[in-house]
């Protein structure tokens, strides 16, 4: 557990005896409602989970990393931004691997258009995200993300 | 029909059900490692999950409206911009435990720009991962990747929030006369029926409103105030 979970579960725990010691009824409401929300949650959130396994192996992050390092620049920036949209790699594989691949002389900005649309968009929260905020919403904010994670991209080329 | 209906509400996890079978029949070995990939997500929701969820209802039970609309409603300009960074990159966990805080903030009048920067910087910036990008890529590179990222934040939530209505968002349409019910959030978790049983019922497991000749107010309240994903809502200056 890094500090920053522990820091909130601290938090939350100071949070609620605070509560408790203040208000019986309401914290045990707060409480109920909390176990609402992980039963409302739970079945979508397994199915990302189960969905991130399935992309983890269907397309390896090492074969992304062959890929951004063999094709030319425009088509691996595309491909890249792509991959990164649809597979969701834990940063603690993503940047050894992006940093090996930079070290090995491939360019930046398909390496940074894969690291940016890696955790800025997300098609396997998408369905979720469309529930709680329409579809609309969940366009919208993804598809900035996307175009936005390609002009931070161009920028880092230039500016590295 | 209620069973197509319900496929299709469950669309996305009847698809990943059906690769997981298919590839159990054809590849067994792919299968299982997927599973074994799966893991370390369920390790980081089991870790993560529960803390949000009760984290999310005592300041939704403890906040009120009023402040959370100052601080991060329209009004809010740049003040609510920044706040909402420092929520985004204070948090922990992947972006899907962001969103029922979200929804609880947008339900006290958060503004469209400043849930779209908290979502965005919960999935993008964080400490720890700041630091993972240091070691492996360069101080240097993450800094310039960070600020780039914070600009193309600010700039794309104002895009959104001028592209995006408030009647976009679920439970927006809701509130025009007496009574509504966001099915599509509603997940038939029956806490309003046990508020106020007179009331409220579940068909389906989606809650309902039975025809009544007087309400109490405040056991409707409660209800209101109760329901983990606010899909209820009451106008009081129209009758159904």
């Amino acid at each position: 557990m890094d500090i920053f979970t522990l820091a909130i579960w601290v938090g939350t725990l100071i949070f609620l005896g605070i509560s408790i010691t203040k208000d019986k009824v309401k914290t045990k409401q707060a409480l109920k409602m909390a176990l609402g929300m992980g039963k409302g949650m739970v079945v979508s959130i397994l199915s990302i989970i189960f969905a991130i396994g399935l992309i983890l192996t269907l397309i390896p992050p090492t074969e992304v990393a062959t890929f951004l390092g063999t094709q030319s620049v425009l088509l691996a920036t595309i491909g890249g931004a792509l991959l990164g949209t649809v597979t969701l790699v834990p940063a603690f594989i993503a940047f050894p691997l992006v940093g090996t691949l930079i070290h090995a002389g491939v360019s930046v900005v398909p390496s940074v258009a894969f690291l940016t649309t890696l955790t800025m968009v997300g098609v396997v929260t998408f369905p979720l995200e469309k529930k709680a905020f329409g579809i609309k919403f969940t366009a919208i904010r993804n598809g900035l993300s996307f175009l936005f994670a390609i002009a931070i991209a161009l920028v880092m080329g230039v500016v590295i | 029909m209620t069973m197509i209906r319900r496929l299709k509400e469950n669309l996305f996890l009847v698809s990943v059900a059906l690769v997981y079978i298919i590839m159990f029949i054809a590849t067994p070995v792919t299968g299982m490692e997927s599973v074994k990939n799966s893991g370390y997500y369920i390790k980081e929701m089991l870790m993560i999950m529960p803390v949000i969820f009760i984290l999310t209802a005592l300041l939704d039970i403890w906040i009120p409206k009023e402040k959370i609309m100052q601080y991060l409603g329209k009004d809010a300009k740049s003040k609510g911009v920044v706040l909402s960074f420092v929520v985004g990159t204070i948090s922990a966990g992947p972006v899907y435990a962001a969103f029922p805080m979200c929804i609880m903030l947008r339900k006290k009048g958060a503004s469209i720009r400043n849930i779209v920067i908290i979502l965005s910087s919960w999935a993008v910036i964080k400490v720890p991962m700041l630091i993972n990008e240091a070691k492996f890529l360069g101080p240097k590179f993450m800094a310039i990747r960070w600020i780039l990222t914070i600009i193309s934040i600010i700039i794309f939530s104002w895009i959104a929030d001028k592209m995006i209505i408030d009647k976009d968002l679920p439970g927006e349409v809701l509130t025009q006369a007496g009574f509504h019910i966001n099915r599509d959030a509603c997940m038939g978790c029956t806490l309003c029926v046990k508020n106020y049983s007179e009331l409220f019922e579940i068909k389906n497991k989606k809650a309902y409103i039975k025809s009544y000749k007087e309400l109490d107010m405040s056991r409707l309240e409660s209800a209101i105030k109760s329901c983990p994903v606010k899909a209820i809502s009451y106008n009081e200056n129209k009758e159904m």
